[in-house]
């Protein structure tokens, strides 16, 4: 328990009077590399919201180092070092590539604008995207986009990156792309924690599998005992069903 | 010469006008250029610090009385965009310019309290404009400012009002072309804008008709010209349509 960078403890959410998330116990250490599987509507996306309080839980704790991050005032920093790519990727529209890679390190961790460069391009050159910094949003593909999302995210050098279906919102053949960055990355020692529905990439790359179910942890465990011997019957039929899909 | 005058067809009045008063309705363009220009700047920033103000959350992690603080400058902001939205600016401008001496005592001058009315007029109507543009930028957006660290109003400094402000942009401008127009109610008040003068000038030869024309024509190029700069802008501000590659020393495109 003592290199559990987060550790969440009997968190629960409610949307008015729907319970989303029940009595949630999880804990991310570091080097681990979570997928967090479940069908539609479990909870998933709300716990990883919850952890960097896009989502105000309803009650239960929040440990970043220990420190309870909900009886915080400042935000900020917490989140400088949980970072975050989503599935609509969200790259800020009116700045190019380069620039969505350099705001948040030149408002928020102050660094120099020549420092904060030369980092951006580092990890635009780790997702392959170096050629690309002069281009708008607009101009390049989801795959393309949600691969720059990822560089902006890691260049605030964060403790932990959490993945909201990353891959959900692209085209098929741009899944791929994506996936490769995301494998290197996990290879590379990065502690990150990945909501997603690639069944193949949970069991090859994540050191621990949860699987959700109806707002509560049903199952969680090495990639191997979850997808071969799988103890709960809802896991079981969760992945007969999601495997049989694809 | 007064046999002449009567004489006079419509062509010779509006050229006779044109001579003779030409650089007083220059004078009378300057003005509601002026008060209207002023006026859009200032209630533009008007808007834009209301407009912000009424789209904060509110934040139940944040303390009681920030929250008590932000709910009363929300109501008065609503108070304010409702009053002088809800009320015609002829009559603003009355109270306002009347009012100032008989409640406060001091005299405004007729120019400074036009573009005090125009301001806060104009303040409300961007209010709801700015408001309505913050809203139209996807939450995402706010999201992921939010996840690099930004606080609230870092988000919206570097990424909610640039993206907002382009999109109301036409509206902005629109707000402009109607203050040009609508300062002409500020004659009630002596300003000294192009329907004042244009009244004065017609009162002298009891010619309306010649020299309302002649304002018309000039209050559209106004309208005209500022609507083309505009448009120029929105397209200076799109930025360009393409971007060049990057050749990086380096190397990389690790996954093409």
């Amino acid at each position: 328990m003592s290199n559990a960078i987060i550790e969440v403890n009997h968190l629960e959410k409610k949307f008015g009077e729907n319970t989303v998330l029940k009595d949630i116990h999880f804990c991310v250490e570091k080097g681990e590399v979570v997928s967090v599987i479940g069908s539609s509507g479990s909870g998933k996306s709300t716990l990883l919201r919850c952890i960097n309080l896009l989502e105000i839980p309803t009650s239960g704790e929040i440990l970043f180092h220990g420190e309870n991050i909900l009886k915080q005032a400042q935000l900020s920093s917490y989140r400088t070092k949980v970072g975050m790519v989503f599935q609509q990727f969200n790259l800020f529209n009116h700045m190019t590539v380069l620039e969505n890679c350099m705001v948040g390190q030149t408002r928020v961790l102050k660094r120099n604008p020549k420092e904060a460069e030369e980092i951006a391009k580092n990890y635009l050159r780790k997702v392959g995207m170096i050629a690309y910094i002069h281009a708008y949003p607009r101009q390049i593909s989801g795959g393309q986009k949600q691969r720059v999302a990822i560089a902006r995210a890691l260049a605030m050098e964060p403790e932990v990156l959490l993945f909201d279906e990353p891959t959900s919102a692209l085209d098929p053949e741009m899944v791929g792309e994506v996936l490769n960055v995301m494998r290197d990355l996990a290879h590379s020692g990065l502690t990150m924690v990945v909501v997603t529905h690639e069944m193949a990439f949970a069991r090859d790359v994540s050191s621990k599998v949860v699987f959700m179910d109806q707002g509560v942890i049903a199952e969680e465990g090495h990639p191997d005992i979850i997808f071969n011997q799988p103890k709960n019957e809802r896991t079981r039929q969760f992945l007969t069903r999601i495997l049989h899909q694809q | 010469m007064l046999l002449l005058a009567a004489n006079r067809n419509f062509f010779e009045w509006v050229s006779f006008f044109l001579q003779n008063y030409g650089s007083r309705f220059l004078q009378g363009a300057l003005v509601t250029l002026e008060v209207s220009l002023i006026g859009t700047v200032i209630g533009f920033i008007i808007g834009l610090i209301v407009g912000y103000l009424r789209s904060i959350p509110d934040n139940p992690m944040s303390s009681l009385w920030k929250r008590v603080i932000l709910k009363i400058g929300k109501m008065i902001s609503t108070i304010y965009v409702e009053v002088f939205r809800g009320t015609p600016m002829i009559v603003q401008s009355m109270i306002i310019y009347y009012g100032s001496t008989e409640l406060f005592g001091f005299e405004m001058a007729a120019f400074e309290a036009a573009i005090l009315i125009v301001s806060i007029n104009t303040g409300a109507y961007l209010t709801e404009i700015v408001r309505g543009g913050i809203e139209s930028i996807d939450h995402g957006q706010l999201e992921a400012a939010l996840c690099v660290g930004m606080t609230y109003r870092q988000a919206m400094l570097h990424i909610i009002l640039p993206q907002a402000i382009r999109h109301i942009l036409p509206a902005l401008g629109n707000e402009f072309v109607i203050n040009i127009k609508d300062t002409a109610v500020l004659n009630v008040i002596t300003v000294n804008e192009l329907f004042l003068a244009s009244k004065t000038i017609s009162a002298t030869h009891y010619r309306y008709y010649e020299v309302f024309t002649i304002t018309c024509v000039i209050y559209f190029i106004m309208t005209f010209t500022v609507t083309r700069i505009l448009r120029w802008i929105e397209k200076k501000m799109d930025g360009r349509s393409s971007f060049e590659l990057y050749h990086d020393d380096l190397g990389g495109a690790l996954h093409e």
